[in-house]
């Protein structure tokens, strides 16, 4: 593989170690099926209700657009299976200030869409880095704590990792997008949780994050200071009364509720869903898909969507109990996590039992950079999957 | 990738070098299982919410989904046109386009919302400050669609259905213009149409009125409002979220027209009466003591049912203002009271809404009861004098051109008021035990009080009592206040129809046709019946007949009746009589009564209240046979011989289809 560079930091806590090339054969007799049978049902699957609900769309299906960022997806997923997640672990550094970097650069040359820098236009497509960065962050931050996992008990370790992680979280915050630094949040909360920071500090963490959100929505705009904008506050505790307002706040947080209980046990078909297919749910291609799908398919239709998220994260977490060291199993809990979070934030938001946050639904919302995203993730878990740790036989 | 097969066999645990090899720790295995359970207890909640909404509630969801795009177009019923007693069409509809506006449609940002109202209001000519009220007027209720504007052109609707996108919940819809072949004719009697107000919609809710109703505003229209409406149908189509329609209206329930209501009015007579006003307004302003005659009222009733055959006040104005556009500065005649004021009040039909002292023309009513009352008998002469002196005060008779013995016939086509001044007081003196006849009789004779006219809207007028007078002035008690008592003065001044008496025209005419029909008081009505509305020219099937309600006997002495007859025959007849000048020559046999009522006027232009003569003239014809009664008020015309008798002439030509020659003469 050619010079390696060693980082003079890394010595000592870890003894060099080539990495291991793994041949094709190896890769595909060591893959998790099961895994890549919920990725390829999983995909197919989304492609098929994006399409019912985007039939009645302006422009038309969003089909073809999503299959060709699902032929990308796959391209990135087959990359990943055939880099060692070792690489990430000695780039921590460089994927950290690439990703800082990258982000500052949204802010300052970014595309805005109402009213909210997150996308970089590189003309065919628009790229939104804090997509991709979902993955990032947790290879870096898991980088991180592989090389203090001697110091792992220690009070600084944990602070020291949430020092690294707030810098994009708050980069994605102020794009504005709450949704995603959730996201970036939960995922940094799994990667120090999978990390085995102590329980004390774990206690401490959540306890200090509940305190934030309460002042942030609660106590603080009671003594007059806004951290979030009215608007943002009004969709983040919406959903505990939604028929507050319902031609006002939480007018699309009714509609979403109508729109899944509309589709009943089968579902209303493409043709049937007036809900979707009249515009009367907002976002119905994006962050509010799975209650076009629910509307359209039915609770058949939206359950076999959830049973194949549940086979995934079961996956995943097996995955994070048979890695092959500490960093690839954060990295693997970290991917683990995430995907839960983002799967339950956004359909228990169309479901008004979450706050409505524009968190995309993995696998089905149309754009690109959150399938690709996806596709690294889950490539990144079989690599680490492939790499695990055998008993040779004989 | 063959010739690296022998390094890929080896995996990594079994490398040497690595000194420390990962295994699986318990902590981890620990924290593993825990992000395990959650995740099944966040996929449990997920299900359990999912199977809440779409199967235990999924049914409500539907039907709201379905709420959501559903709108249900209301077909408006073309409103039943009016026809006369002859079945000329006095109001019909025009076709017309509407504008209408559904709240749930609109955009949801304030914004948004507002700039559309402001496009709509440049469209439409409507202020945007109008369309936002007539929103919040009706609760901003968002599933009734509120009238923009009915009646719009048709480059609106052009511009409407091109700008389609811009315009969301804006919807327009076929609508029915009122229209109005004879123009001002019979307008505060026939009322008009206009969007039901909040108080009305209140009211009428359970009848099923809605919202954005029409309903007839006033007169015959409002009167007679559930037969003329009809019934609107329904249509359905689909909207999308923004309101922009997205399958043709289907229609659910056609509209059923209203019904025809004929009525007792003669259009024809209507319009004589109507020119008649304004020559008696325009005779009495080329008399000094006319000169500020600027309004008036003529009632012309079939004696024999109640049948009102003309009813007609000026100044007036045209119902079709109402109709379609409006027209805010036309419009302000009848809805700003200033500007009412100096316009004299068009909207008020002078024949039931405006009271005026009766002057002379009270006079029979003082006669009938004076005879019942045994206080005089027909042929008993009493002194008409030029004044009348008792308690200190002196009564003027009108003309002091007179000094003689007269019987009560001729007191009454002499219009003498000396004669009546000494009944007055006779009642004045009559014991207390034997209770206020004259006032008593006013009312049997239908005075003072409301007739009962199908289209309502009366005011009763007054007859003054000693009663009344100590209410009137903060009594009871009454005695030791010298306002609160009854003088005789009020009692003598009461017999020549002055002082504080107040009655319509109306009541004069019922009481006028009581005195041609031999004592029977009738019921006076406008609608004669409703009957199916056809296409044009077949029979209408009648559906409902409102007729004439039975007259009802006042009980007057049948002799006594005739003495006033006789009276008032001769008025238009005697050299002597006070319109025989008018009525004298016309070719049938008119009776009648002149009055001339002192009445405090404020006039434009002058500071203070000025007493002006209300120029009045009641009678009926043809004598032996009466089938009309026509009353005429000439406001401040002068005398009743020099206005409202020559007006009331014109209204009989018409009626008998001939026309006299008249030699003017003052009277009284």
């Amino acid at each position: 593989m050619g010079i390696e560079v060693v980082d003079p930091r890394a010595r000592g806590l870890r003894p060099r170690r080539e990495v291991q090339a793994v041949g094709v054969a190896g890769v595909l007799r060591r893959l998790d099926w099961l895994l890549m049978g919920a990725l390829v049902s999983v995909t197919a699957y989304g492609l098929w209700a994006i399409d019912g609900i985007t039939r009645h769309d302006a422009g038309g299906s969003s089909l073809s657009h999503q299959v060709l960022f699902a032929v990308a997806g796959a391209v990135v997923f087959t990359g990943a299976l055939f880099v060692d997640p070792e690489r990430y672990r000695r780039m921590w550094r460089p994927i950290y200030f690439g990703t800082l970097g990258i982000m500052v650069l949204v802010l300052v040359a970014g595309a805005a869409t109402r009213g909210s820098k997150r996308w970089i236009d590189v003309g065919f497509f628009k790229f939104q880095p804090s997509e991709f960065g979902k993955v990032l962050f947790i290879l870096v931050l898991a980088g991180f704590l592989a090389e203090r996992r001697n110091a792992m008990q220690s009070a600084r370790t944990p602070l020291a990792a949430i020092g690294f992680g707030l810098l994009p979280i708050l980069l994605v915050f102020v794009q504005p997008d709450i949704g995603t630094a959730l996201v970036y949040t939960a995922a940094m909360a799994a990667v120090l949780f999978v990390a085995g920071i102590r329980w004390s500090h774990l206690a401490v963490l959540a306890t200090l994050a509940t305190g934030i959100a309460l002042a942030v929505l609660w106590v603080l705009p009671a003594a007059g200071v806004n951290v979030l904008k009215p608007y943002q506050a009004q969709r983040l505790t919406g959903f505990t009364h939604p028929d507050n307002d319902p031609r006002g706040a939480t007018y699309n947080l009714r509609q979403s509720i109508i729109t899944v209980g509309a589709g009943g046990l089968r579902g209303r078909g493409v043709g049937g869903a007036t809900q979707t297919g009249l515009d009367y749910i907002p976002e119905h291609a994006t962050d509010f898909a799975f209650a076009s799908l629910a509307e359209e398919r039915g609770f058949f239709g939206a359950s076999i969507l959830l049973l194949l998220y549940l086979l995934i994260v079961w996956r995943a977490l097996k995955i994070v109990a048979g890695a092959r060291d500490l960093y690839s199993a954060i990295v693997a809990g970290g991917i683990a996590f995430m995907f839960l979070f983002q799967v339950f934030v956004n359909t228990a938001m169309t479901m008004g039992a979450a706050p409505i946050t524009g968190i995309p639904l993995p696998f089905v919302s149309v754009g690109g950079s959150s399938l690709i995203t996806n596709f690294l993730a889950l490539g990144v878990l079989q690599a680490i999957h492939v790499r695990r740790p055998v008993r040779r036989r004989g | 990738m063959a010739e690296r097969t022998a390094p890929s066999r080896r995996f990594l645990p079994g490398d040497p070098r690595v000194s420390e090899p990962y295994r699986l720790t318990p902590q981890l295995a620990l924290r593993v299982a825990v992000l395990g359970f959650l995740a099944l207890a966040l996929f449990a909640v997920l299900f359990l919410r999912l199977w809440a909404l779409q199967i235990l509630s999924g049914q409500r969801y539907l039907a709201q989904a379905n709420d959501n795009r559903v709108r249900t177009l209301r077909l408006e019923a073309p409103r039943g046109p009016i026809v006369d007693r002859n079945g000329l069409v006095v109001v019909t509809n025009t076709p017309g386009t509407r504008v209408e506006l559904w709240p749930s449609d609109l955009p949801k940002t304030w914004q948004a919302r507002l700039a559309e109202l402001r496009r709509l209001a440049a469209v439409t000519g409507v202020a945007t400050k109008d369309i936002v009220a007539a929103l919040a007027k009706h609760g901003n209720d968002p599933l009734t669609p509120v009238v923009v504007q009915r009646g719009i052109k048709q480059q609106q609707i052009y511009y409407l259905l091109e700008h389609q996108v811009q315009f969301p919940g804006v919807h327009l819809g076929d609508s029915f213009l009122r229209k109005y072949p004879y123009q001002s004719l019979a307008a505060q009697v026939l009322g008009y149409v206009g969007q039901i107000s909040p108080e009305d919609y209140k009211a009428l809710k359970k009848k099923g009125y809605q919202a954005s109703d029409s309903i007839g505003q006033s007169g015959i229209e409002r009167a007679y409002d559930t037969y003329l409406r009809g019934k609107d149908g329904t249509a359905q189509l689909t909207v999308d979220s923004r309101g922009r329609p997205k399958t043709a209206a289907v229609p659910r329930l056609t509209p059923t027209p209203g019904e025809t209501l004929r009525l007792t009015l003669d259009i024809k007579l209507q319009r004589a009466a109507e020119r008649a006003l304004k020559y008696g307004i325009g005779l009495a302003r080329l008399s000094s003591e006319g000169a500020y005659a600027d309004g008036g009222t003529i009632v012309a009733l079939d004696p024999r049912n109640g049948d009102v055959l003309a009813m007609a006040s000026n100044p007036t104005y045209k119902p079709s203002l109402f109709a379609g556009r409006k027209d805010l500065k036309k419009l302000a005649p009848l809805l700003n009271p200033k500007v009412a004021k100096a316009d004299n009040y068009p909207a008020l039909n002078r024949a039931t809404q405006v009271t005026y002292p009766p002057g002379s023309t009270f006079k029979p009513v003082t006669a009938i009861a004076a005879m019942q009352a045994h206080l005089v008998t027909p042929n008993t002469p009493l002194l008409c004098s030029p004044s009348y002196s008792a308690y200190g005060q002196t009564f003027h008779n009108w003309t002091p051109l007179i000094n003689q013995w007269i019987d009560l016939r001729t007191a009454l086509a002499m219009s003498c008021d000396t004669y009546f001044y000494r009944l007055g007081d006779d009642f004045f003196k009559l014991p207390s035990d034997r209770g206020h006849l004259l006032q008593g009789w006013a009312n049997r004779l239908g005075l003072g009080e409301t007739t009962g006219l199908d289209i309502g809207g009366e005011i009763p007028g007054l007859i003054p009592t000693p009663e009344w007078r100590c209410k009137q002035f903060g009594g009871p008690p009454c005695q030791g206040y010298v306002d609160r008592i009854w003088k005789p003065g009020y009692s003598i001044q009461l017999a020549i129809g002055q002082g504080d008496v107040l009655v319509t025209p109306l009541q004069m005419a019922r009481f006028y046709a009581l005195i041609a029909n031999g004592g029977k008081l009738v019921t006076p009505h406008l609608a004669e019946d409703v009957e199916q509305s056809g296409s044009s020219g077949q029979p209408l099937r009648v559906l409902r007949q409102f007729g004439a309600q039975p007259p009802e006997s006042a009980n007057v002495d049948p002799a006594a009746l005739q003495y006033v007859q006789l009276g008032l025959e001769e008025a238009t007849h005697a050299p002597f009589g006070t319109s025989s000048g008018v009525f004298g020559n016309f070719k049938y046999d008119i009776a009648g009564k002149t009055g001339s009522a002192e009445k405090f006027v404020h006039i434009k232009g002058l500071p203070n209240a000025i007493k002006l003569n209300q120029s009045w003239w009641c009678g009926y014809g043809p004598f032996d046979k009466p089938t009309i009664v026509v009353c005429a008020v000439i406001e401040n015309g002068g005398h009743g011989g020099s206005a409202a008798a020559p007006a009331a002439l014109k209204v009989f030509e018409q009626y008998f289809h001939t026309t006299a020659t008249t030699t003017a003469k003052p009277s009284d």
